[in-house]
């Protein structure tokens, strides 16, 4: 296998070439349409950083305004976020909202990582909604994900330990010194935090003690708040394995001993295991799956060193990897095979799709790409549990985790709707791509090799062979030898776009031309 | 995710055509056929505590776990064994184990537990020892031996069918070959279709073409196997009556589809199904009646399952060739959390179910200390891979020299099956 040339975490310094460009945007926007190139082109690598690593406030959850939903507490037009709880039944719709609108903001994408990093939190510090039960809580929990996407690891886990639906999810709230639950306190360790190598030497008895800390906190359903009970705390001392240098926390009563949850967050930050767990991760979820010995050396654990001399913050870690050598190394062009989210809203940012104007049918299709999404095995808001997605961990396979014989039909199933000439229907809008629209963006569209040059050079990752470029271009002409056919049509089609005539005849050899590109294993790549 | 509501919210919900006229499932049903063994995955890590009841620890038990504990009296009795009962939402499985249809190997694990749900289900799947990690699954590796070099050359004239099926939506490492997942993935609740594929292949050494190689080589698989499944799916096979209705119990649902797959006459020999929520962490069961509640819904539908699959394996008249198992990645602790849940613990009963098991319960009833600390595990009685080893032994009837090498070592056996002659 051609592995990596470059180890190093300098930057490049010449200006980003096209294919440089269309990997850094590829690996942190979810699909990059003509539009989105253009406005990074031109750009050297700080102000594409600049534009990557901007932070804006978390957006405000849209107000309920789906005619379908009945809720009897929240009138049409109004937030359910603070309303009172009503039952599981309308529950259920609320998390459907938030989930949609969570897929909603992806598709709405800025120019930055907020909506990448957000994702790689979820599965990251994970909690599945549907066990929480309460979308109020799991809107809580979004938003701090969000707040925090482009902040502080450590914040981020300080404020998540005592989330409220975190509390709910591994069983934070019914924690306390008369039964220690140890569940929080082992996946914070394990999944969150330090990792599960073999030379990560924590204890048993270190899960233990870290569970005991962490008695006494309760989410409040009233209030929406989480609340430190003094009396549900453990008091003793609690005492930590030589991992931990054998630290003692003291135990406190009172209020004050809440703040022995600040102390264990401290100590388990302070081993540079947590660092380079989370930079691993992130290695994994931008560059590629594979971390050799080489890799852990030379880029991990500098990037540790970065993450910790910056007291966790992330984007001094996330500058460094992106501008590096090493992230542009033509190694890893194509080395992920695209996540549900990278391929199906992937695609459609591509291609440019629009979406509805009106927002309530705007929603109906952020449903619909729930669900596909779900479909496609990566239901946001439930990943299937509290290690995130096995492609993201399973070893060795990892990334081919989310293709086998159902997903891959599954996928090319649901790109067609959006080919066909009904067009995807949500339930009443519809939506579909069009080709010609985009083709029109493109250098040179009339003649057929260099239309196939460019889709496959924007669409893919990686170079095709002759053949299949010679398959692609006899669908442009229908079989046709000669290209002049294809150019008449397009230039007819160009002189009067009204024609309908004209435009059919494109859009016919468009759509199966583009189909064939998204139907090659290919495009399955990033 | 709910599948119903995404079935009626998506345009492309499409009903599995039964075509009437289509007669392709005239298999031959007479003689011997090759066995069948289908695995049922609890995930979470199932209270075997509470599945399969010591009744002659009940003094300690209630002791240990006084906010979980099944009263004595709604325990189910099963025949012949007077010291342990059933969980009483398992009335099926007791059918069936009255009837020597189902059987029970106790305290089944291994040296040195692991409690992450990851890494033991890893070990469980790829047939590890705890300190070891292999990357292919204990059942590929069996059927690398009767698929020799797969995918290359296969399907063939002897071989036309998929080696395994896994139900749902993703694939697992169970049957993660050498070189390929050896199972073809079909959802429960959705049609089947095959892939297109493009002829062409990339020979560059780059990771881009490795990975874009390996989704080739699914594509192959997919669409040379999907005329052979596209057809078994077609099988009109009449269910019994007792499933409940579709979306009730996805175990049930993925099993009557597993029935309709065999059935149909395919030689694959495995499948795998699995039921998620065993994690009970909390509110284990109900406050109000400790038979109801989360765990009592999940054994429930377990029982039911497997007794509405067992009822299609009779009909089918291929009791003799169709077996089984349910295994969990781990058990759970003895003592009970304060939140009326158990934390993650080291062993677990497995069930196993068919009609040539030798039956009764292998084992000897956990023992409950007087005190129990939190920490408390089950004593382990059998190596997990004692269990997979006999499997392949007496079920499969694999050679001793491939269960070594398919097991890595020398696991004693376990008198699971009467011979299958």
């Amino acid at each position: 296998m051609r592995i990596a040339s470059s180890y190093s975490l300098a930057p490049i310094n010449s200006k980003l070439k096209k294919d440089e460009l269309s990997h850094l945007l590829g690996r942190c926007l979810f699909g990059v349409s003509i539009k989105d190139f253009e406005f990074f082109k031109g750009k050297d690598i700080n102000q594409c950083m600049e534009s990557l690593l901007k932070r804006s406030p978390a957006p405000e959850m849209l107000a309920q305004d789906d005619p379908d939903i009945i809720d009897p507490l929240v009138p049409r037009g109004t937030q359910w976020i603070n309303a009172p709880y009503e039952s599981e039944e309308i529950d259920k719709k609320r998390r459907f909202y938030l989930k949609a609108w969570w897929v909603g903001q992806i598709i709405n994408r800025d120019y930055s990582l907020t909506e990448k990093m957000t994702l790689f939190w979820h599965n990251h510090f994970v909690t599945e909604m549907d066990i929480v039960k309460d979308g109020r809580y799991s809107y809580q929990y979004v938003h701090t994900l969000r707040s925090h996407a482009l902040g502080n690891f450590k914040n981020l886990i300080r404020e998540g330990t005592t989330n409220i639906a975190m509390l709910v999810y591994l069983n934070g709230n019914s924690n306390n010194k008369e039964a220690p639950n140890e569940n929080y306190s082992r996946e914070l360790m394990e999944l969150f935090t330090l990792g599960k190598d073999p030379h990560v030497r924590y204890t048993e008895e270190d899960v233990k003690a870290a569970a005991r800390v962490l008695t006494g906190w309760k989410d409040d359903k009233e209030t929406l708040q989480t609340n430190f009970h003094p009396e549900l705390h453990d008091t003793d001392d609690k005492r930590f394995s030589s991992f931990f240098d054998h630290t003692i926390i003291k135990g406190r009563s009172g209020a004050s001993g809440a703040i022995e949850t600040d102390e264990l967050v401290d100590v388990i930050f302070c081993r540079k295991e947590t660092a380079k767990y989370f930079c691993r991760n992130l290695y994994r979820w931008l560059v590629c799956a594979q971390i050799d010995d080489r890799v852990e050396t030379e880029i991990i654990t500098p990037l540790a060193y970065i993450l910790q001399a910056n007291n966790y913050e992330v984007s001094p870690v996330l500058r460094t990897l992106l501008s590096s050598e090493h992230f542009f190394d033509p190694a890893f062009r194509g080395c992920i095979v695209k996540s549900p989210v990278d391929f199906w809203i992937g695609a459609s940012k591509q291609f440019d799709l629009a979406f509805p104007a009106i927002s309530v049918e705007n929603h109906l299709c952020w449903l619909h790409y729930m669900f596909y999404l779900g479909g496609l095995s990566m239901m946001i808001g439930d990943p299937p549990s509290v290690a995130g997605w096995p492609a993201f961990y399973q070893a060795p396979k990892f990334h081919q985790w989310w293709i086998n014989s159902y997903t891959l039909s599954f996928r090319m199933k649901i790109i067609d709707s959006l080919i066909a000439e009904e067009g995807l229907n949500c339930n009443g809008p519809r939506i579909k791509f069009d080709f010609s629209n985009f083709v029109r963006q493109l250098e040179n569209p009339e003649d057929p090799d260099k239309l196939i040059n460019s889709s496959v050079e924007f669409l893919l990752a990686m170079e095709i062979s002759q053949s299949d470029k010679n398959r692609l271009k006899a669908v442009l002409l229908s079989g046709q030898e000669a290209d002049h056919y294809w150019t008449d049509a397009w230039n007819k089609f160009i002189a009067d776009p009204e024609n309908k005539e004209n435009k059919g005849v494109i859009e016919t050899r468009l759509k199966e031309f583009y189909r064939k590109i998204i139907n090659m294993p290919e495009y399955q790549i990033m | 995710m709910n599948r119903r509501v995404f079935i009626k919210n998506t345009a492309l919900a499409t009903v599995l055509p039964y075509f009437l006229g289509s007669l392709a499932s005239c298999t031959v049903k007479s003689g011997k056929q090759k066995p069948v063994f289908v695995l049922i995955q609890l995930i979470g890590g199932n209270d075997g505590l509470n599945t399969l009841i010591p009744l002659d620890q009940y003094p300690n038990l209630s002791k240990a776990r006084p906010n979980i504990l099944i009263p004595e009296n709604k325990v189910l009795m099963m025949n012949g064994a007077t010291a342990t009962g059933l969980h009483p939402s398992m009335k099926g499985v007791q059918d069936l184990y009255n009837n020597n249809l189902v059987s029970f190997i106790q305290g089944v694990g291994y040296e040195n537990p692991n409690y992450s749900h990851f890494r033991s289900s890893d070990i469980l799947l790829t047939g590890s020892g705890s300190a070891e990690t292999l990357y292919t699954g204990w059942m590929a590796r069996y059927l690398e031996t009767q698929y020799k070099h797969y995918p290359e050359g296969f399907p063939n004239q002897t071989h036309p069918d998929p080696p395994a099926i896994k139900i749902g939506d993703t694939g697992s490492f169970l049957f993660e070959g050498y070189k390929m997942d050896m199972s073809i993935v079909i959802d429960a609740y959705k049609s089947f279709e095959s892939p297109e594929i493009e002829p062409s292949g990339n020979s560059a050494d780059t990771y881009a073409a490795h990975e874009v190689n390996s989704i080739r080589e699914i594509l192959l698989q997919t669409k040379s196997y999907s005329n052979v499944i596209e057809k078994a799916l077609k099988n009109k096979f009449s269910h019994s009556k007792s499933y409940p209705k579709s979306g009730e119990n996805s175990l049930a649902d993925q099993l009557k589809m597993v029935a309709k797959l065999i059935d149909s006459g395919l030689e694959t020999s495995v499948y795998l199904v699995d039921l998620k929520g065993f994690d009970t962490h909390e509110d284990q069961l109900d406050a109000k009646d400790p038979t109801k509640g989360t765990h009592a819904d999940l054994l429930k539908k377990v029982s039911q399952a497997i007794s509405c699959f067992w009822e299609d394996v009779n009909q089918m008249g291929r009791e003799h060739d169709v077996s089984g198992m349910a295994f969990s990645e781990f058990g759970r602790r003895i003592k009970s959390n304060a939140s009326r849940g158990t934390d993650h613990g080291s062993t677990q009963p497995i069930l196993f179910f068919g009609a040539d098991l030798a039956g009764g319960i292998m084992g000897k009833n956990p023992v409950i200390p007087d005190t129990v600390l939190g920490s408390d595990n089950l004593a382990l009685q059998y190596d997990f891979r004692s269990v997979y080893g006999s499997v392949l032994k007496k079920w499969m009837t694999a050679p001793s020299t491939d269960i070594k090498e398919i097991l890595k070592g020398d696991f004693p056996e376990l008198k699971i099956y009467k011979s299958r002659s």
